[in-house]
């Protein structure tokens, strides 16, 4: 029973042990500023990684959600600027901060069914299919930017990425929101079960009756829709989308998920635990600017924790 | 009767989003407001190029590493706090490499410069020049913008000319604007973003 606890608890334990030892480190670790500062930025890839967790959850991976996250904000911006000429009827139609949102988080959702659709309809490997689609979305994102940032996006679009709301970020409150949701449809739903029962045993999934494919179309879905969820405050953080944007976000929400506990391989896991893995990439980041770590050792020491909780996830398998 | 709400809350969601206007109203109404473009222009010809506030790199060099703090405070420009700031400098070097992106220059003192030719982004001129302030602006958009105008005076005619004339080899002077920290490694090769180049001989 103590060990079954102390297995499920391994992430918040690491959680806790790697605070201390920056705390111990550096006095400014645990100063209000620099854990708002932790949180804000963690909040991005803390709406990536939720959706990545279904995905995963369904034995599966999306590899474009940086990408998609890339495209999503530089629609939504280049939206919110130019709105869409109409040259032929001397229409202009321009899009309000709620009109340029709703567009980003469309766009996401369709890529992400679109992907869904491609890996049930043809049967294809998921890693494929999205490392296709991380190219198409970038591409399509320099094609639609130019190459070129969309800057000065307003001030209550900024405000979605920098502002306050009751003492609190607004991007900490968007992050928790989102988890709670996600939360939610994992644990008290139908879709949920579902979900773990796909990746637990997919061919006994589909026996029992469990339409397998409409289920990953809306995890995939749920995934795109995340991803456009963090080009929102990403580019709202900077008040600019840039078409560089989200480059290895994917990577940050896999280990993210990997860190939390979720098995690569499906059916185990839990959204709670991608937000301590994704808060623990956050704390490293955050630990190791404080601590001076040139960032190149920074990318040395996040691999080997990613590295680490693969090891420990496949040991407790084997178990 | 979920069907009657759903088409409620996306006519609500519809009307808050987006808005409709004549496209001829839009462009006039974009001609008459300020004109970042011809302020931007103004900004680099009379002002950033007749301005005589940049530092011989070497001289800067050769102070940040004896006494950054002083070298910060007499010749860097910067809006907030930080350990960064930008530096308006010039000197002269030899073009070692001419790539897609920019140039690769180094300098008698053998320092590497990368010089950006092409990527010319963000608000390294206009603060480094230390000729405008937020204040002068409405807001803090107003103030990006010009950032962006001064940017594409610099790298879509200002720096093309100059740049048709040199090759590898040349001898050039060149000014700029560069981004220093105090914490930064002092080996590390320096990025300019170019306000002038010329060949020297």
């Amino acid at each position: 029973m103590n060990k079954e606890l102390l297995k499920k608890s391994q992430s918040l334990i690491a959680l806790f042990v790697l605070c201390l030892a920056i705390s111990l480190l550096s006095d400014k670790f645990l100063t209000a500023n620099n854990l708002w500062n932790v949180l804000r930025q963690i909040s991005v890839n803390v709406c990536i990684s939720v959706g990545m967790t279904l995905v995963v959850l369904t034995a599966g991976i999306d590899l474009s959600v940086g990408s998609v996250l890339a495209f999503t904000s530089a629609v939504c911006a280049g939206l919110l600027k130019n709105g869409i000429a109409l040259e032929s009827f001397d229409l202009f139609i321009g899009f309000t901060t709620l009109g340029g949102i709703l567009a980003a988080l469309l766009i996401g959702l369709l890529i992400g069914v679109f992907n869904g659709w491609v890996i049930t309809r043809f049967s294809l490997p998921p890693f494929v299919v999205t490392l296709a689609m991380l190219t198409v979305a970038r591409g399509a994102t320099m094609l639609y930017t130019q190459g070129m940032p969309i800057s000065n996006l307003g001030t209550s679009f900024e405000y979605i990425g920098s502002g306050w709301l009751i003492g609190i970020p607004v991007p900490v409150w968007i992050s928790l929101i989102v988890v709670l949701i996600v939360v939610f449809i994992s644990k008290k739903t139908t879709f949920g079960r579902y979900i773990y029962a796909i990746g637990g045993n997919e061919k006994a999934a589909f026996l029992s009756g469990i339409n397998i494919n409409s289920i990953k179309l809306a995890v995939y879905g749920i995934a795109g829709l995340m991803a456009a969820v963090g080009g929102v405050l990403v580019s709202s953080r900077l008040n600019s989308a840039q078409p560089n944007a989200g480059t290895s976000y994917e990577l940050d929400s896999i280990a993210a998920v990997v860190i939390g506990g979720t098995s690569l391989s499906g059916g185990i896991g839990s959204v709670t635990g991608t937000v301590i893995g994704a808060t623990i990439i956050g704390v490293l980041n955050n630990g190791l600017v404080l601590l001076n770590v040139s960032p190149f050792w920074q990318q040395v020491v996040k691999g080997l924790v990613i590295l680490l909780a693969v090891i420990i996830d496949q040991k407790s398998k084997k178990k | 009767m979920k069907k009657g709400i759903f088409i409620v809350i996306l006519l609500v969601l519809g009307y808050n989003s987006i808005y409709f206007k004549k496209l001829s109203e839009v462009r006039n109404q974009q001609q008459t407001s300020f004109d970042f473009k011809t302020f931007a222009d103004s900004l680099y010809y009379q002002g950033i190029l007749k301005s005589n506030n940049a530092v011989e790199l070497s001289q800067l060099s050769a102070l940040v590493q004896s006494n950054p703090d002083s070298a910060f405070k007499a010749y860097g420009n910067r809006l907030g706090i930080g350990n960064s700031a930008y530096f308006m400098v010039k000197g002269e070097g030899k073009v070692i490499e001419k790539q897609a992106s920019g140039l690769k220059v180094v300098t008698d003192t053998h320092t590497i410069l990368m010089v950006d030719t092409k990527y010319i982004f963000g608000n390294a001129i206009r603060d480094a020049s230390g000729l405008v302030k937020l204040t002068d602006f409405k807001t803090n958009a107003d103030f990006n913008k010009l950032s962006e105008a001064l940017n594409n005076v610099i790298r879509e005619k200002a720096i093309p000319e100059d740049l048709k004339a040199i090759n590898v080899g040349d001898k050039i002077t060149l000014s700029g604007a560069t981004k220093l920290s105090k914490t930064q490694d002092k080996s590390t090769t320096l990025s300019i973003l170019p306000i002038r180049i010329s060949k020297t001989e």
